[in-house]
């Protein structure tokens, strides 16, 4: 389209545009990654350089040995966000479908009220949710971490989840309905299928939800050290003397390696998934 | 195979009423074509029959037996939807089968009744392809495949043909008529297009406000229309209508004062007219030819070859549209007489009623 035609100045200045913005956000994993490398002594001292001769992979070989259950960690970390999240899509993908077809009392009021729940953070609700956890003897258990997690997750994943269902042709599912399909048919061999763009899109935030919230469960509902996610675990580079930075910052990056390279291929695939599912009307 | 009667059908949408009782026998095997403008209530009545929809009152008949409360599947009705509502992730071969793996089918008969169903309807080839990679028209038969598959009693088309450009809606109308035949079906379509209902249908019913305003065969509708809405609603040219004064009745019929043109005698069945009642007359674009009578300005002229349109309207600003000879000596500007046999006049009263016309051709049998 001619306009979408840009002139060398403008393009100039499109490219400045995002490469300050995405400095802005890649800053603090460049600064995290220029800590890892450095040696503990250097880190206090020196004065702010891009690149110097002592950088090196130390860390990355004495973290293991600081935080023993580091492995563990991650493996929490991952499988505490996984688990949130199949539990969350196997509540939204129903849910969702309801509120995107279905008629029934209070529709707009609960649905509104998923909204508000939205609006307290974990944090507010800590101690309420630290006594029914108790109760229910969950705490000190991966459950403690999962449950809250899928709770807070739920809501969101209905809105975003609702409104892409919306959007399939509702003529479809009449077509299974005349066809003698039931609801549940329908939904598995008809939207579900259909839905799957939109679904990846509203696991994909649900699960960075997961893995960005656990923090606060973890130091609240749990002080088992082999439950630990890595962002709880952390910590342990914190020693009674002192703090190994680069160490620290090297578990980090390394933690968060796993999950990166997994949205990659899974990006590669929502944008493949996105055109091969279009609805033709 | 069946036979629907509907009785008594309303249905209402909150306080606005679309259907205000519907009465209707469909005959066993035959091919009957809703049709009226949008708005008349024509999808709704199929939805309704389908069991898309719930009726407000009224019953369902299908075989004679009340399915008013019966789920789609087991009223033996099957639908083809405008939009074809074809499953895009499945292929050509699952789509058809659809019904039947609803039905838990064993395998084999599902791929016996997919292949003849594709067979009947030139698919074989396009079995394993999904419906984004086939024409409008397949797509289309892929429809009316998974619509057969399960060997419904009656079958229901919702303007199917809608989204086809005109030479592929011509082809599917023949396909469509002849599938009619071979299957042995009975068929309700909906269509907005009065070509498509008066090319394809055993009987025609024309809504309009959700009322029924005539059953009947395309040329009973097409010679007696019932009333005005479905005179000018069918025929292509539209019929013209031209306001009239009664002057006098007597054996040969009614005899009425055109405005802007002659005195002629109709022969219709008058009723109670009077002398002095305002009537309209309709006169079908075919029926005129040139010669003296109601004279014309002639507008536009559209040359079809074997007939010329002309546009045009009289002295008193009333519109016309004629049918001539495709070589008639007429051009655009030009002021023409035109003139009509009695006999191919249509009367209507104040209330858009007509009078029963004596020497128009018997009813299509």
């Amino acid at each position: 389209m001619m306009i979408d035609r840009l002139n060398i100045w403008q393009k100039i200045g499109l490219y400045i545009a995002t490469f300050i913005f995405l400095l802005f956000i890649l800053m603090p994993f460049i600064e995290m990654f220029r800590v890892s490398l450095r040696p503990m002594s250097h880190l206090m001292t020196a004065d702010f350089t891009w690149w110097s001769e002592d950088f090196s992979w130390q860390a990355y070989r004495d973290m293991w040995v600081t935080v023993p259950l580091l492995g563990r960690y991650i493996f929490n970390s991952v499988f505490i966000a996984l688990c949130v999240t199949v539990a969350t899509m196997v509540v939204v993908i129903p849910g969702a479908y309801a509120y995107a077809r279905l008629e029934f009392p209070f529709k707009s009021l609960s649905l509104g009220g998923f909204l508000a729940v939205n609006m307290f953070t974990g944090a507010v609700l800590l101690i309420p949710l630290y006594r029914v956890l108790r109760q229910l003897s969950l705490l000190n258990t991966y459950w403690a971490m999962i449950i809250p997690g899928v709770a807070f997750l739920i809501p969101t994943g209905i809105w975003l989840l609702r409104s892409y269902l919306e959007k399939i042709p509702r003529e479809l599912e009449e077509a299974a309905y005349v066809d003698g399909a039931s609801r549940l048919y329908t939904l598995r061999r008809v939207v579900i299928p259909l839905a799957v763009p939109g679904m990846i899109v509203v696991s994909t935030s649900v699960f960075i939800g997961a893995y960005a919230q656990q923090f606060l469960f973890a130091i609240t509902f749990n002080n088992v050290r082999e439950l630990q996610p890595l962002p709880a675990g952390l910590f342990e580079f914190i020693g009674y003397q002192d703090t190994t930075w680069n160490e620290m910052m090297a578990a980090a990056l390394t933690g968060v390696l796993p999950v990166l390279v997994f949205f990659l291929f899974l990006q590669k695939y929502l944008v493949a998934g996105l055109t091969a599912g279009a609805v033709k009307e | 195979m069946a036979t629907l009667e509907l009785s008594a059908l309303t249905k209402s949408f909150g306080t606005a009423q679309v259907l205000h009782g519907i009465d209707l026998a469909v005959r066993d095997r035959e091919f009957v074509v809703f049709v009226g403008p949008s708005g008349c209530g024509k999808s709704t009545l199929l939805r309704i029959i389908a069991g898309l929809e719930e009726a407000s009152a009224g019953r369902i008949l299908i075989d004679g037996v009340d399915v008013s409360q019966a789920a789609p599947v087991d009223r033996g009705i099957s639908m083809v939807f405008q939009s074809y509502a074809l499953y895009p992730h499945l292929t050509v071969f699952e789509n058809i089968a659809f019904p039947l793996r609803v039905a838990r089918l064993p395998e084999a008969e599902v791929r016996q009744k997919v292949g003849r169903a594709a067979e009947i309807l030139q698919l074989n080839d396009k079995l394993q392809l999904k419906p984004g990679q086939l024409s409008g028209g397949q797509r289309q038969r892929v429809a009316i495949g998974r619509s057969i598959v399960r060997n419904p009693k009656v079958f229901l088309f919702d303007e199917p043909l809608s989204n086809l450009d005109a030479a592929l809606r011509g082809e599917m109308r023949v396909e469509l008529s002849a599938l009619q035949r071979d299957l042995d079906a009975t068929m309700i379509f909906v269509t907005h297009d009065q070509i498509e209902a008066m090319t394809m249908a055993h009987r025609i019913v024309v809504l309009n406000k959700g009322r029924i305003e005539q059953f009947g065969t395309p040329m009973e509708l097409y010679h007696h229309p019932a009333t005005r809405f479905v005179a000018t609603f069918i025929g292509q040219p539209n019929m013209n209508l031209l306001p009239a004064t009664v002057v006098g009745t007597d054996k040969d019929g009614l005899t009425v004062d055109i405005a802007g043109g002659a005195r002629m005698t109709l022969p219709v069945d008058f009723g109670t007219a009077q002398k002095g009642d305002a009537v309209e007359v309709g006169i079908r674009p075919e029926n005129l030819r040139l010669g003296k009578g109601l004279s014309m300005k002639l507008r536009v002229l559209e040359r079809l070859g074997g007939t010329a349109i002309s546009y045009g309207a009289t002295q008193t600003g009333q519109k016309i549209c004629a049918a001539l000879a495709g070589d008639s000596p007429v051009r655009e500007g030009e002021d023409i007489g035109l003139t009509f046999a009695p006999q191919d006049a249509h009367v209507f009263d104040n209330a858009g009623r007509v009078m029963r016309r004596l020497a128009a051709p018997a009813l299509a049998a």
